[in-house]
């Protein structure tokens, strides 16, 4: 049991690592809210682990690679327009680099800024 | 008294935050965690989201209105409090 825990916080720390590096780039940054954080890096080890990826944990896997894909974390790529407009990924793991106060930004879907 | 339908993913904080917050006004609602339902549900809530423009979870439904994310205030307008 305890053997598993290291493991899952040795991989966050990894993902942790890589993201960093790949949303830099795309003007986002981790979270401030590290409770948050912790708790979706710790969500995407688990789901890394059942699926071998480490899929967005707030977003459904849909049976079609296509889509499912698009949502492998980070998936700011795949949603940038939508991600920028929000200033934060769909899970929040993600915030734009100007942003102290994650809590101030709503979590609205691409219908309601009139994407489509 | 409204219905109150909420659709989630087991992994997902704001769904997390969602239940809690009809759970804390004690208000009822029933819920499916996406990823621990059957495949014939998924694909049914999968339909779902798609005709609603929705993206990800959480997913609320208070009678016919579809509320996508996790926003508390609109919660309380849709149910007048």
């Amino acid at each position: 049991m305890s053997q598993c825990k290291v493991n899952i916080e040795s991989r966050k720390k990894s993902l942790h690592y890589f993201f960093e590096k790949v949303v830099g780039p795309l003007g986002f940054k981790f979270t401030p809210d590290e409770e948050i954080m912790n708790f979706l890096l710790e969500q995407e080890v688990i789901l890394e682990g059942r699926h071998g990826i480490p899929f967005c944990p707030c977003q459904p896997l849909r049976n079609d690679r296509v889509r499912d894909m698009q949502i492998v974390c980070p998936c700011i790529p795949f949603h940038r327009k939508h991600f920028d407009e929000i200033k934060r990924c769909w899970c929040g793991l993600f915030v734009h680099k100007d942003v102290l106060d994650p809590d101030k930004l709503p979590q609205l879907p691409p219908k309601e800024l009139n994407h489509e | 008294m409204k219905k109150i339908t909420v659709y989630t993913l087991s992994t997902c904080p704001w769904c997390r935050k969602t239940k809690n917050f009809f759970t804390e006004r004690n208000i009822p609602f029933s819920y499916i965690d996406y990823d621990m339902t059957d495949e014939t549900t998924q694909r049914r809530i999968s339909q779902e989201l798609d005709a609603a423009g929705a993206t990800g979870f959480p997913y609320v439904k208070i009678n016919d209105e579809v509320i996508v994310g996790y926003q508390p205030e609109r919660y309380s307008n849709a149910l007048g409090l």
